[in-house]
């Protein structure tokens, strides 16, 4: 179907559309609003002046992570939905969140980072990203065979054991550790480190470019592991496979901008009603549409009620939530039932 | 075609089917049949690489199933499933699924043979109608046409059937088998199929093969394998065989309790 | 394998991206410390604002917290967020050359701005009175103050002496702080507060390290006085909860009081000393003449 193609390229091409002119929206808006023209202006005029601080300090490297973050929660949440072939997945249910807010709590409060520097609180994070992971997936492994049921189940249980190990920390320990925990899982795009950012960003990009090898065998996936056999999948490889990109990528997600949640669950879905369920096209425009989703949230967060800002978690929260609940309403959301 | 030797497997540690052996020919088109429990999806899934045995080997075409790729094996075997499941899609898109085994390492779309393919499998099974339906809006029968499309997208060489006509009624019934039974003289492709009505296995299959408890109880044509001493063994139920009228091959009357008190007091 | 070395090439690319940039230096908070020519200064605590109006540098106070209430005067200046979350664009367009951070300042803005070329000075919570003092000598050599704030040190200190000794020989009271409710939060013996306790003649019945407490061993320990610093109607229903525990002490002896929490959890030098009279008062006031 050349149409097909032709309607995929258009798709694309509007999504791109949509990601450039919510950047360029975010860059202009701020507690002080600088106008289209400005930034040309401001851009030839070099380093000096406070807008281009502003702009090129401030606001452009919140927007390129958003772009990393965003595309990646919402890659992992399309991978993690097709493997699953369960509509509330997402990211953090696998526990990885709780794992790497886990890390961050104890070197907060073990003030790891006063020592070894401010790199250790994302280090710390993915540390125990990683370990829930391999946990989970060693657990869930049986004879070689990955149990798709028993990731979830296990995902879920160490999720509820990290939140209460969380709690516990957070009861024994002191005011401003209280304080730095509580903010890093409320989630932030703020990063002052452009290591961080670009890691964010080669990753994401990274793991989109992968999972592209996989768009084929997740279409198979949607039928059935044992539908996919048939179709010649290599499943366990590709379980396998499948689950170390969306884990990883959501693992360095959240060590270097804290739980940010809905982005993974809501913008699959909503990607799926308007293009369907094919893994050629869904994976890119899942990003692209999830980084789009990020930056508008998180512009929304730094400019609603200036000069105070709202985490941008409790943005995704309701922007996301509603989008899903109208979804549900307008188009009904199908996944794997008849 | 396909030979299956002393084969042992099962789950976890419940072994289900014990010391199978089986030689399918070319062309031929074969019915499983048996009780429930007796091991026919166990036998489907031995064959199509879902379960490793625990003993005993499978050749298809001379190779042994194990040492071939994913995606060799498909491109040779096709199954229709039972029933689907599936995401939003089309009924045309769902069939090119099909095609998966035959992508080339870094093919992204379909091919214009693919189309044509999966096109001609539509036609064959008399859905090409439907092609731009939702797969979730079709009827039961329309789906399980669908699903041979499908199966006859991938090429394959082998066509495996578990249950196709379960859950239908008459009509698609007939459809559906006499599409197999059609494809099977027609293209020469070998079909085995597993099913719960003995009539209709009797009907349309060349040879049957009777399981009972994980072990072959009888090989053979229809009437071999359909008397009624064989059946009322395995299926533990009073029946009575006579030649179908129109075909003349065995047809099994199930006597209701009523009958046999009748019978009794006579 | 082509895919193999697809992924190679992949990995290196990535690499490659990931260490081709410098690190950023850690800031010294040391090397600033000896600049006084600070002009346009932001506060990110409501005490460090309160400090720098009693030091009478507030013209050079171009931004602070919305909770910068004391004195009244800074209420009128430009507001850059809270004490736990900054507006950095704010922060930005204010052109400071200086920011007075604390221990709830979020890390991620203080390297921000540094990166932005801002001169940041921390401000850790004091632990005790001495530190109190330290701090606002700190504070007024970054603007300019340092006479004016050695004579505010010398007469505060003095003030603190002649309390202490005021009360020594008078028998000590034992005390509780109670600084959080839900969990049950007292004032520990690493806190200033501590020193509020024991300056003022009292015994801090707290514990050292973490200050969750149980009622139980409120009880066990059997306070003479108990102080609240939560305000408002939550303030009033702690002390109603107190008074179930008639076992006490200081429920018996009606020796429970509620003190605004500005006055006991974020002092300045002269307020700490305002407070102490107060809580010396408090705490003797049957030996007062």
């Amino acid at each position: 179907m050349k149409t097909r193609l032709i309607r995929w390229i258009t798709w694309v091409a509007i999504l791109t559309g949509i990601f450039l002119s919510i950047s360029i929206f975010s860059l202009i808006i701020g507690t002080s609003d600088i106008p289209f023209r400005k930034i040309i202006s401001v851009i030839f005029a070099g380093r000096g002046t406070t807008e281009y601080s502003i702009l090129f300090d401030i606001r452009l490297p919140r927007i390129i992570l958003a772009f990393a973050i965003g595309g990646a929660l919402s890659l992992a949440g399309v991978i993690l939905q097709g493997m699953f072939r369960n509509p509330l997945v997402e990211p953090y249910t696998l526990g990885i969140s709780g794992g790497a807010a886990l890390g961050v709590c104890l070197n907060i409060v073990f003030h790891l980072h006063r020592i070894f520097g401010v790199l250790t609180l994302p280090m710390s994070g993915f540390l125990g990203a990683i370990l829930v992971i391999i946990l989970v997936y060693s657990l869930s492994r049986r004879k070689g065979i990955l149990k798709i049921q028993g990731l979830l189940l296990t995902g879920v249980m160490i999720s509820f054991i990290s939140s209460s190990l969380i709690m516990l920390i957070m009861a024994v320990s002191r005011t401003e550790d209280l304080h730095g925990i509580v903010f890093w899982i409320m989630g932030s795009l703020e990063e002052p480190n452009w290591v961080l950012i670009k890691l964010a960003v080669g990753v994401s990009v990274f793991g989109l470019v992968v999972s592209y090898l996989f768009c084929l065998d997740l279409n198979a996936l949607s039928l059935g592991e044992e539908e996919a056999l048939h179709l010649g999948v290599n499943i366990e490889k590709t379980k396998r496979l499948l689950f170390i990109i969306a884990s990883l990528v959501t693992g360095c997600s959240v060590s270097i901008a804290g739980i940010i949640g809905f982005v993974g669950l809501v913008v699959p879905h909503f990607v799926r009603m308007f293009i369907g369920s094919d893994h050629r096209i869904l994976l890119i425009s899942s990003f692209l549409c999830g980084a789009a989703f990020l930056i508008l949230c998180d512009t929304l967060a730094r400019t609603i009620i200036s000069p105070l800002e709202l985490p941008v978690g409790v943005i995704t929260g309701i922007l996301g939530g509603s989008l899903f609940v109208y979804a549900l309403i307008r188009k009904q959301i199908v996944l794997g039932e008849k | 075609m396909l030979e299956i030797r002393g084969l042992f497997c099962g789950y976890d540690s419940r072994i289900i089917l014990q010391d199978i052996n089986i030689s399918v020919e070319d062309r031929e088109l074969l019915g499983i049949i048996g009780p429930n429990g007796s091991g026919k999806t166990t036998l489907l899934r031995a064959i199509t690489r879902v379960i490793k045995p625990g003993a005993g080997v499978v050749f298809l075409e001379g190779r042994d199933i194990w040492q071939m790729g994913f995606k060799e094996l498909a491109k040779k075997v096709a199954v229709v499933p039972q029933d689907l499941i599936a995401n939003l899609m089309s009924v045309e898109e769902f069939v090119l699924l099909g095609r998966i085994p035959h992508y080339r390492k870094f093919q992204f779309l379909e091919t214009n043979k693919d189309k044509e393919i999966a096109q001609k499998a539509l036609k064959l099974t008399d859905t090409f109608k439907l092609r731009g339906r939702s797969i979730l809006e079709i009827s039961g029968g329309e789906r399980q046409l669908v699903l041979i499309a499908r199966a006859l997208t991938q090429e394959p060489r082998l066509l495996l059937l578990d249950e196709p006509t379960t859950h239908l009624d008459i009509t698609h019934q007939v459809r559906i088998l006499d599409l197999i039974k059609r494809l099977n003289k027609e293209t020469g492709l070998t079909a085995i199929m597993v099913l719960h009505d003995l009539n209709l296995a009797s009907e349309y299959c060349q040879r049957l093969v009777l399981l009972n408890e994980g072990k072959i109880h009888r090989v053979g044509n229809p009437s071999d394998v359909l008397d009624y001493k064989i059946i009322e063994e395995v299926y533990r139920t009073v029946v009575v065989v006579q030649r179908n009228p129109i075909s003349s091959r065995p047809y099994i009357f199930i006597v209701s309790e009523e009958e046999r008190k009748r019978r009794q007091s006579l | 394998m082509k895919k193999r070395q697809f992924f190679n090439l992949l990995y290196s690319v990535f690499l490659l991206i990931i260490l081709s940039s410098p690190a950023y230096p850690e800031s010294l908070e040391k090397g600033i410390e000896s600049k006084t020519s600070f002009k346009r200064i932001i506060s990110l605590g409501p005490s460090i604002t309160e400090q720098i109006y009693l030091l009478g540098a507030e013209d050079k106070l171009v931004g602070c917290t919305i909770y910068c209430k004391r004195p009244k005067e800074a209420e009128g200046k430009e507001k850059v967020g809270t004490a736990v979350e900054v507006n950095l664009e704010k922060i930005v367009n204010l052109k400071p050359d200086l920011i007075l951070a604390t221990s709830l300042t979020p890390p991620k803005a203080i390297d921000k701005l540094e990166n932005l070329g801002i001169e940041v000075v921390i401000f850790s919570s004091p632990r005790n009175f001495n530190e109190i003092c330290e701090q606002f000598l700190r504070l007024a050599a970054l603007v300019g103050k340092k006479e004016e704030a050695e004579k505010v040190i010398k007469e505060v200190k003095a003030e603190a002496y002649e309390i202490k000794q005021r009360v020594r020989d008078l028998s000590k009271p034992k005390v509780l702080v109670q600084v959080g409710t839900k969990p049950l939060w007292v004032a520990t013996k690493d806190s200033f507060i501590n020193d509020f306790i024991e300056f003022a003649g009292g015994q801090n019945l707290g514990p050292a390290g973490s200050g969750i407490y149980s009622r139980e061993r409120v009880l066990k320990q059997n306070p003479d006085v108990i102080i609240i610093t939560t305000m408002g109607i939550v303030g009033e229903n702690e002390k109603k909860l107190w008074q179930r525990y008639r076992a006490i002490n200081a429920v018996k002896n009606n020796r429970i009081y509620i003190i605004d929490s500005y006055k006991l959890c974020s002092p300045t030098p002269v307020s700490f000393i305002q407070t102490l009279e107060e809580l010396a008062g408090i705490l003797h006031f049957d030996s007062e003449e």
